[in-house]
């Protein structure tokens, strides 16, 4: 009797198992992450001409990415840094994603979330990130400097 | 006579069927929301994405799809059994929440038609405004306050998703759970309403594996001659609004249900029971059967209208085998990036998805569209060559995928475009 009563119990709910499972199942595929492509293409970022000077210079690149169902175009700041050959660094602070910005009268670039600071040249100089601004793949074509615009992870996530 | 009391028993699983179905819309609802935007610009592109590159999407999509049209069916039938068992007499509970959820379950498949954004969705979206537009008394305001306006707009959608995925789910909960708190779980849901649950799942399952969901060509992209057919479960509504003059439509689609549904509810007070509620299932189920029936039978024996349906179902076909074309979305205005103004806003609508947010040319799968950049340059790419090459591309030697232009963008728009595309340097 005992028996027959769970056995049945059991049976009772082993449809809605399956509902669950198979719609669970989907559900995982369904909800699974998709990485987002950026597109590799060479933005400009100034003619090299104009960039000269100790000071690292503030340009914005207007950059796609293929995110989910669209094309996203986004602006980010980058910094190009004459006095290392041209060098182009992100303005992403490497610590959680801020915008760093670049502090004249004290030479250096500072976050203003949490007080990461960073030299002329990139370099970490102190708080919480653990390295430098991260720099761009660049290369210079007809007299115009190019970069590609990788969004790197987080150092406290890497 | 036992065999008897065991068919009895199995015709009796009505309520596992519709609780089984209301867990599948409800699991399979709260997926498509994670995907889904209810904004006229990028609902369709979602629901296209949903359909062509989330996995499992397609399934998940015609599960829901496909579960609510099974939903009213089985609640329906559900109603009739409950009928049958004379629950209006001896389960009044049961019996209320039966024709509630009834309700709700309509109420949940017309307001999720609009959801797509599809041709189709725009017609059903229409036809719901024209039957409160001819309620009688209160239809110009009924009409308002569903469209949230005087016209179908960005609103109008918003609304139609806060009922659909708040609002009617919200209220069927609420009438599942009263039932239940009111009712031993174990008498209601019996190890036959399990079984015969799973075996419904089983088939609407392997049914939605076998067949996509619908989706109609965006409504930008309908043509004139499009025909916009409801899901099966209203079928009986649409063909007969085919014979109503009218604002009497309202009153049949609309005024003539919602008495019927308050008059069921009301029954366990009422006397004459059994004839009441006899008479108004009767009719209601002759009605839908002929209804359903006669629009079945017109569409394929008018040849006009079966050459154009078996059209727009291999348009849709062919639709799914193109790739997804992704939206274009802009985050941050670049006032530097593009000297000389931005695109022009129908530039972005119409030639972006393919040319670039800026002319810069795209690859979709085998298909690659040419960059615009310095088209100027090239011969009979001035700018009045570019209107009428929008007008007819194959008279500027241009093979599809560009199409004409001609119906959708003024003279103006089109000047608006060239002029800026000539502008576009590398």
């Amino acid at each position: 009797m005992n028996i027959d009563t769970s056995r049945r119990s059991f049976l009772k709910f082993l449809p809605l198992a399956a509902v669950f499972a198979s719609i669970g199942g989907a559900a995982f595929r369904f909800l699974r992450p998709k990485l987002s492509a950026a597109t590799d293409a060479w933005l400009d970022v100034a003619s090299v001409s104009e960039l000269s000077g100790p000071q690292p210079i503030s340009r914005k690149i207007v950059a796609e990415q293929i995110t989910g169902w669209a094309i996203t175009t986004e602006e980010h700041n980058v910094f190009v840094l004459p006095a290392k050959n041209n060098q182009v660094v992100s303005a992403i602070c490497p610590h959680e994603g801020c915008e760093v910005a670049w502090e004249q009268n004290k030479n250096r670039f500072s976050c203003p979330c949490h007080e990461s600071f960073f030299a002329a040249d990139g370099s970490r100089i102190s708080g919480p990130a653990r390295r430098g601004l991260d720099e761009l793949p660049a290369r210079v074509q007809d007299g115009k400097l190019q970069v590609q615009y990788i969004s790197k992870e987080q150092a406290t996530h890497a | 006579m036992r065999s008897d009391n065991d068919m009895r028993a199995w015709l009796q699983t009505t309520t596992g069927i519709v609780a089984v179905l209301l867990l599948v819309q409800f699991l399979t609802g709260v997926l498509l929301a994670f995907y889904y935007v209810p904004s006229v610009d990028h609902a369709y592109t979602t629901v296209s994405y949903i359909e062509k590159v989330v996995s499992s999407g397609s399934w998940l999509r015609a599960l829901h799809h496909y579960g609510s049209q099974w939903l009213s069916v089985f609640i329906f039938l559900h109603v009739i059994r409950l009928f049958w068992t004379e629950a209006y007499a001896t389960n009044r509970i049961q019996w209320i929440a039966g024709i509630l959820i009834l309700g709700l379950v309509m109420a949940a498949g017309g307001t999720g038609y609009s959801l797509p954004w599809d041709a189709r969705a725009f017609f059903s979206t229409r036809v719901a405004e024209g039957l409160m537009a001819g309620l009688p008394g209160a239809g110009s305001l009924a009409r308002l306050w569903l469209l949230g306006g005087s016209e179908i707009s960005p609103v109008t959608l918003s609304r139609f998703f806060a009922l659909h995925v708040l609002v009617v789910p919200a209220l069927i909960a609420a009438v599942v759970v009263w039932r239940m708190f009111r009712a031993q779980i174990a008498e209601l849901f019996t190890t036959r309403d399990a079984i015969v649950g799973g075996l419904v799942f089983l088939a609407l399952a392997l049914w939605a594996w076998k067949n996509p969901a619908p989706l109609g060509p965006s409504v930008a992209e309908a043509g004139a001659d499009y025909l916009p057919r409801p899901g099966s479960q209203f079928l009986w509504l649409y063909q007969s609004l085919k014979y109503i003059p009218g604002g009497l439509g309202s009153v049949v689609g609309v005024v003539l249900p919602g008495i019927v549904l308050v008059v069921l509810i009301a029954l366990p007070w009422l006397k004459q029971q059994r004839l009441i509620a006899g008479s108004l299932l009767g009719i209601g189920v002759v009605l839908i059967v002929m209804m359903t029936t006669v629009s079945y039978l017109s569409d394929h024996r008018d040849p006009q209208t079966a050459k154009q349906l078996a059209q727009q179902a291999a348009q849709e076909q062919a639709w799914r085998r193109q790739p997804f074309q992704p939206a274009t979305i802009t985050i941050a205005p670049a006032a530097t990036a593009s000297a000389g103004g931005g695109p022009p806003a129908m530039y972005t609508k119409f030639c972006a998805q393919c040319h670039g947010s800026n002319g810069q040319g795209a690859q979709q799968g085998p298909l690659k569209f040419p960059p615009l950049l310095d088209v100027s340059t090239k011969p009979r790419r001035s700018v009045d060559d570019i209107v009428g090459l929008l007008k007819d591309p194959p008279a500027y030697g241009l093979q599809p995928p560009m199409r004409s232009f001609s119906g959708k963008l003024s003279e103006d728009q089109m000047r608006e475009i060239a002029e800026w595309i000539v502008k576009l340097k590398k």
